[in-house]
Formats: C-alpha cells, structure tokens, sequence
C-alpha cells in the first residue's frame, strides 16, 4: 500500500511539472524510493515482493527511454500494476484490472499519425470486449451466490464456476493466447515502440503473474491441464510460424511475443507441479527484460533511422557495434541461448511440463523453440552478415550519429544486465516459494 | 589451455571423477532444484577430449594467423574454447547443456562472417539443425532429473529411471545430428563446405567429436542395459552413414564437399565402434576419433588454401599440383592415405581395431567394414589423382603457390602426427585405455 501510495502520488504530482527534463528526473527519483521502499516493506510475500522489485527496476530503464509524453503514464502504470500483483479479492483484481486497462488506453491515445491511431482503436475495441466478458463473469458469480470480496476464492456450485472461467477468458484476452491474437500483432507493431514496450513486456507478465497467483487454488482444483496445454500448443505454434513470414521487425517481435504467451500458459498447465509457479515467475522476469530492450531498441532505430523492415537493417553491426550488440543480445535470449535469462527461465518454466508428466507437450514447446531461433538469427543475419547498402535505406547517412544518447544507453545497461544475471543466477527465484 | 588438459589427464584418477569445483550453489535445502549447481568434474576420457581439443584449437589459431577482422576472430574462438572446456568438465546436465548450446553461437558467427560465398545458408542452416536436435536431449535431461532426481549425471544409475527406453532414443536421435549419424547428416556438408578452413577443422575436429562423446558419456554409460538392447540400431546407423557417405564421396567433384563426406564417413566408423558397447570397441572407437581429428585437420587446410589461392573448388581446376607445390601435394597424400587407411597411418590402426573388436561382438558379417574402405580407397586415390597428378590446370599455371611458414608448419606437424602414432600407436592406446580402464 505504502509503495502503490507513494508511486500514485509521484504520478499525480508529476501531471503538475512543465519542464520536460525535470519530470525525467522526478520520476527516476518516484521508482528509485519506491524500489528501496519494497527492499525494506515486508507485507507482502518475498514472491510478490521480487516480482515488483523487478517491475521497478525495467520502469527505471523505461523512464531514461520513454518520450516525456508517457512518463506520467508510466508511473501510474506501475502504481497499477503493483496494486494488482498485490490484490487477493476477486473485486480487487478485476478493478485493478480495469484500472491496467484504462492507463494503457491513455498512454497509447498518444498519437501521432494514422497507423498509431489504427492500433489504438483496436486496442481500446478489445479492451472493451475483455471487459464486458469479465463484468459477464462476474455477473454470474455472483447469481451463483459467490462472495467477490472473499480472499479465497473458490466455487460452490456449477454457476461460480462457469463465473470464474469467463473471468478467466476475458483476462486471457490480454494475454493475447489463441484464439484471442489478433489483435495483439496490429497494435504492438502499430503503435509506437516505447508503448509497445509497455504494453507487451510490462503489463503482460504483470497480467500472467497476477492472474496464476489469484487463480492458483481455483486451477489446482479443476486442474484441467488439456485444455491449458493445447491453448498453450497452439499459441506457441501460430506466434512462431507465423513469425517466420514478417518482413516488418516489430510484426516479428510482436508474434514472437505471441509465443510467448503460449510458454507461460505451460505453468498454467502443469500447475500440479510444484515447480510451476517458481517456472512462470522466472519466465516473466526474464521475457519483462528482453522483451522492454528488445522493443525499446527498435524504437530508437525507427525515430532516428527509419529502420522499420529487415532489409533497412542490413550491415547494421558496421554503423554501431554497441546497439548490434545489446539488440543481439536480447534477440538470442529470447530465443533461448544459453547463458542468457530467456534460456534459463524456459528451462525452469518446461521442466514443471515434464514434472506434471507433460512430455508430449514439453517436446512440443521445446521443438517451437528451436523453430523460434529461425526468425531470431533471421534477424541477425540481416545485422550481421549482410553488408550495408547506401541505396538501400538512404535515411542511413554516413555522417549520421549512430550513438544512443546517454540516459538510453543507460537504460539498456540496466535491461541488459537483468538479462544476463539472470541468465547464470537463479538462485534467487529457484529459492522462493509461492506462499 | 593444452598444458592444464595434459595435467588433468595425469590428475585423474583411474575410474571415477576429479572434482574441480563447485559454483552457484543452491543454499537453501528447501528450495525446489536443491542441487541445482555447476559442478566441474573431470575423468580420463574427458580429459582426453580436452587434450584433442586444446591441441586443435592452438593449431587452429595459429593457421588463421593473417585472417581479416582479427579482434573479433580471436575473441570468438577464445568464447568457443571455454564453452567447450565447459562441455567436457561439467557434470551437471543442465550445465552439461548449456555449453552444449553455447558451442553453437561463436560457431555461427564465424561461419557467417569469414565463410565463402553461401556461407549464410549454411551457417543459419547449421545453427538451426543442431538446436533442433539439442531439444530432444534437453527433454532427455528432463526426464533423467524428474525420474532419479539428480543433476550430476555421475550420480545417476539406469536402474532409477523409469522411461529409460525414452530417454536412450531422445538422446541418441539427439547426439545423432551432431556426429552426425546418415539421415540426420545434411547440415554438415554445407557447413563444412562453407566454414573458412581452420573452422573446418573445428568443426570436424571438436564439434564432431561432442556428439561421439555424448554417445559415450550418455548412451552408453549411462544406459548400459538398454544400449545393449538397442545396439543392432547403432551399428545399423553407423554402418549407413559409413558406406553412404563413402560413396557419396566419390561421385564428388567439389574437393571440399569430398573431404567433408570423408570426414562424415569416418564418423559412421566410430559409431560401428562404439555400438560394440566392448572396451576392445570403445578404445578403438576413440582412437579412431582422435586419428580422424588429425587426418581430416590437413586435408581441409589444404583445400581451404588451394581455394584461396586459385579461387576454385573443383578438382579438374587443380589438376597438377604435384609440379608447382610438391610439399603441399607431398602432405595431401600422406593425410589422403591415412584417411584411407593405409597401413603405417592412424587411419589404418583406427580401421583394422574397429575391424576386428566389431567381428568379435558381431560375427562375421562385419567384413563389409573392409568392403567400405575400398570405397574410401576409391575416392582418395582417385581425387589424388585428380588434383596431385594429372594434366596441369591453367589455373594452377597461373597460380603462385606460396604458403606461409606458419601454416606450412601446422600442416607438417598433422602429418607427423599421422605418421607417428601409426607406428606407435602404443602411445595412444595407453591413453585411450585408460579412459574406460575403470569399466564403462
């Protein structure tokens, strides 16, 4: 409460501050107070409490990046976000919920031109449809005679049941699994990066990992691992093949973070395990990493260069070896290379598969995972191995600037070495438990 | 790197493992994956892997002594050689396979980068191909962990795990790839064909090699009883990749392309050895993984160098070497010999131990192995005759083949090396015994 307090606070007086480097300032000062004061909270569990540390310290490298526009949403971004991490009511969740939902319509109702406003509206229209399938849910919760202020939450009879599922579907919804994907590639590629950024490595860990602790008693016990797991088969399946055809680079992160959401609902599949909820936090924490970077450099290609498809990249490690290098870096973590945070959390996310006696489907995520690795070294390819073309991309001068500016680079060092710390220590998320 | 293998190989002891270290240990007791650690072990056979390697890679620096971009070369091998050292000396699966797939990423990018003119099909190729079949050992590990509920893998006993069956397929179709084993084969050649010469020999010398140390560390270590079930299928993949790349390679015009189905021919035979599951077998098996490491390293510089100087492949454009470059040409039969075995080379001790340890565990039908190497005879002796001898080339007319002192003084020393251990192949085998002297 204290550290939602303090967060919403610096929100409401950043509206207040004019002067645009000042604000950067006051809200890098808001997350770095918040960060220390949730070292030293300790209401909540050391689960939720690592989760929302690693929540501040991405909104860290997101504030040295982010336009002046959307740092006041930021803050109020994560002010939501770690009220949600921290609600146990089926109410709580669902209005934090919503309340997730709204600051995101707002920060990408920043536009600019045509397609930003294209992926808005698609966003808001299936932002509506979550939420009226979720206010449905509840509905019919409560007909059934189901308390939404209880913290367990659990059903009685049939009703409850069916209430609790299409809550679960609307939430879903945001996790972009199949058959709800649609939309997500539009608006990721579509709007602006930064936001995108937000919007698919932030808010949807956050979703996922609010999401499995809220409904971890009610799955335990309806434990209807089949579906889960070809939901899960199916995203990971669709998000990667489809994948392997885009030209445009946001579209490939955008369905590879499709897949994604097909490897966090393995968790979700073999929560029986007891592996299960230590395997999505990791994988939350390491996608929340790769994922920022990874979008928050294309952001900076496409505002200073142009650079929108895979041929404006070609021979790009020959203009700027740094950037080749962190986006490289990012790109081979998520597709799982070892020594890396992406490898490392799947490891630890499939291996609760196998332990809930899922190989079948753990084969099946590892086989997508090597497909995965097709788009990725795609990708680098055209950075690495093709040599730079003048005619090619001609908003790529030779005398052009190719640095990031310091508080960018500064940004990703703190993404980069979340990624690479977590890539060889996972003692620290291997030794928490979920209660 | 070469120096501390040699003296890990007189610190290990005779059956059982020497322990380097422990790191990133789990403290809590209570917390899931409790032995979660990277635990560096080493006995005899890996460190006999490590001496090949070490040795590879020193010779392999020393001949890309004036490649282009040479910051970043370097920095990749010196990346390459510690995930490989990591390879050979961890016990720990899930460590065990994280530099498994790290041996991966410097490779690619020292294919894409210094290879020839297709390299980005191969090198993307590759690099796909082996991470697909990593998966399934992945899932292998996996399962080991959740039925014997141990890491280290010199802890495990087959009579713990439940699927062992399973397991044995996932990790030999797994380790398959890498040797690689017939249909699983098709990444190597254009690998190899468009790897930059001393990666060829990497590749060959050290890459290979992992998947055969795998099979044995693995597949038949850990899973004695069902290899002794499934042991027909070993022989009968090793036995297809051994004929089937032989004569694949003789139809070859392109030198490199032949040298590589060569090299993957020669891999087919050590897998007829190691499906013998006998110490007679296992040691001729890893001889002859030695022998090839040596005897293919030359015969890929060559081809790297003919190719650099003339700018072809083809062997009718190399015709006559034997008059322009006689040591060059002198080095080529040599290495071209003992990959076909003949008698003096380590390419005929590796052959005619293989011979005789697989007739006594299959019966005589093994007599066919003698049958495949007059196919290798066939393609050695006619692409020497090709491009040692015969009419002169007007590129090799025109060509002024001048090698440098350096990497004439690797190619001899491969060529001593050949010929050395073929006389004295005591040597190797007191080595190579002592790997599976404490039982397998």
């Amino acid at each position: 409460m204290v550290l939602f307090g303090t967060l919403f606070g610096g929100g409401l007086f950043s509206i207040l501050i004019r002067d645009n480097l000042i604000l950067r300032k006051f809200a890098f000062l808001i997350i770095l107070i918040g960060l220390i004061l949730n070292f030293n909270l300790t209401d909540t569990s050391e689960y939720i409490s690592l989760f929302e540390s690693i929540v501040l310290i991405v909104g860290l490298g997101l504030v040295l990046h982010l336009r002046n526009g959307d740092i006041i949403q930021l803050l109020f971004i994560l002010a939501s976000s770690i009220a949600l991490l921290e609600s146990n009511t089926i109410l709580s969740f669902v209005v934090i919920f919503e309340a997730v939902a709204i600051i995101s319509f707002v920060l990408v109702s920043y536009i600019q031109n045509s397609t930003e406003a294209e992926g808005s509206i698609k966003m808001f229209i299936i932002g509506a449809t979550a939420t009226g399938i979720i206010l449905l849910g509840i509905t019919i919760f409560s007909i059934g005679g189901g308390d939404i202020n209880s913290t367990e939450i659990m059903f009685s009879n049939s009703l409850q049941k069916i209430g609790l599922w299409i809550i679960l579907i609307g939430v879903l919804y945001k996790l972009t699994v199949f058959p709800f994907y649609f939309w997500a590639v539009d608006t990721y590629s579509m709007i602006n990066h930064s936001q995108a950024s937000i919007l698919s490595g932030l808010i949807k860990t956050v979703v996922a990992i609010a999401t499995f602790m809220i409904f971890y008693d009610f799955l335990i016990t309806i434990n209807n691992y089949i579906l889960f797991a070809i939901i899960s088969i199916l995203t990971m399946t669709l998000g990667n093949i489809l994948a392997l055809y885009q030209k445009n680079i946001a579209r490939i992160l955008s369905y590879s973070s499709i897949a994604h959401a097909g490897y966090m609902l393995i968790p979700f599949a073999s929560i029986e395990s007891s592996y299960s909820s230590n395997g999505i936090l990791y994988l939350a924490i390491a996608y929340i990493f790769m994922q920022t970077s990874a979008f928050l450099i294309l952001d900076h290609l496409r505002n200073r260069h142009q650079i929108k498809t895979l041929n404006d990249l070609k021979g790009f490690a020959s203009k700027n070896k740094i950037i080749s290098l962190i986006f490289t870096i990012q790109l081979f973590s998520l597709a799982g290379i070892p020594l890396l945070a992406g490898f490392l959390s799947k490891a630890v996310a499939f291996y609760s598969g196998v332990d809930a006696n899922l190989w079948w489907l753990i084969l099946i995520a590892l086989l997508n995972s090597a497909l995965s690795v097709g788009y990725y070294a795609w990708i680098i390819k055209h950075i690495y191995f093709d040599s730079f073309d003048k005619n090619l991309n001609k908003n790529i001068k030779n005398s052009d600037n190719f640095n990031l500016p310091i508080h960018k680079f500064i940004g990703q060092l703190i993404l980069l070495i979340g990624t690479l710390y977590f890539g060889i220590f996972a003692t620290d998320i291997l030794e928490i438990n979920l209660f | 790197m070469f120096i501390v293998s040699v003296e890990f190989y007189n610190l290990a002891p005779e059956s059982g493992f020497l322990v380097l270290g422990e790191y990133l240990k789990i403290t809590s007791s209570s917390s899931l994956f409790s032995d979660f650690k990277l635990t560096l072990q080493i006995d005899k056979l890996s460190s006999i892997m490590l001496i090949l390697s070490s040795l590879l890679l020193i010779l392999v620096s020393l001949s890309s002594w004036n490649v282009k971009k040479q910051s970043s070369y370097f920095s990749l091998l010196i990346f390459f050689s510690g995930a490989i050292f990591g390879v050979f000396s961890s016990t720990n699966l899930l460590w065990f396979f994280i530099f498994w797939e790290l041996t991966l990423v410097p490779m690619l990018f020292l294919i894409g980068i210094w290879g020839a003119e297709n390299r980005i099909y191969a090198t993307i190729k590759f690099f796909i191909y082996t991470h697909f079949a990593s998966m399934f050992i992945l899932l292998a590990f996996y399962l080991i962990y959740k039925e014997s509920g141990v890491w280290d893998f010199s802890l495990i006993k087959e009579v713990t795990l439940v699927s062992p069956v399973l397991i044995w397929w996932l990790l030999f179709i797994g380790f398959a790839v890498k040797i690689p084993l017939f249909p699983f084969h098709t990444w190597l050649p254009d690998a190899h064909v468009q790897a930059p010469a001393p990666i060829s020999v990497l590749l060959a010398g050290v890459l290979l090699k992992l998947g055969a140390y795998g099979i044995i560390r693995f597949v038949i270590q850990l899973l004695p009883e069902t290899s002794q079930e499934f042991a027909i299928y070993m022989l009968i993949f090793g036995f297809l990749t051994f004929m089937f790349s032989a004569i694949v390679a003789i139809y070859q015009t392109h030198l490199k392309k032949m040298v590589a189905y060569s090299s993957i021919s020669h891999m087919g035979l050590v897998m007829i050895a190691l499906s013998t599951l006998t110490f007679e077998g296992l040691s001729a098996g890893l001889y002859e993984m030695l022998g090839h490491a040596f005897i293919i390293s030359p015969l890929f510089l060559i081809a790297g160098f003919l190719h650099h100087k003339t700018g072809s492949w083809e062997m009718q454009d190399l015709g006559g070497l034997m008059q322009k470059a006689p040591y060059i040409s002198a080095i080529f039969i040599i290495a071209g010999l003992g990959a076909l075995g003949m008698p003096g080379t380590m390419g005929f001790i590796g052959e005619i131990t293989i011979l005789l340890s697989s007739i006594e565990t299959f019966g005589t039908p093994m007599i066919l192995i003698a049958l495949g190497s007059m196919f290798g005879a066939g393609y050695i002796i006619w692409t020497i005759r090709r491009v040692i001898y015969g009419e002169m080339s007007e590129k090799v007319k025109k060509t002024n083949f001048e090698i440098s002192k350096l990497e004439f003084a690797v190619l001899s020393l491969f060529t001593g090396i050949i010929i050395i251990f073929g006389i004295y192949p005591q040597a190797i085998f007191s080595i190579v015994n002592s790997a599976f002297a404490g039982g397998f």
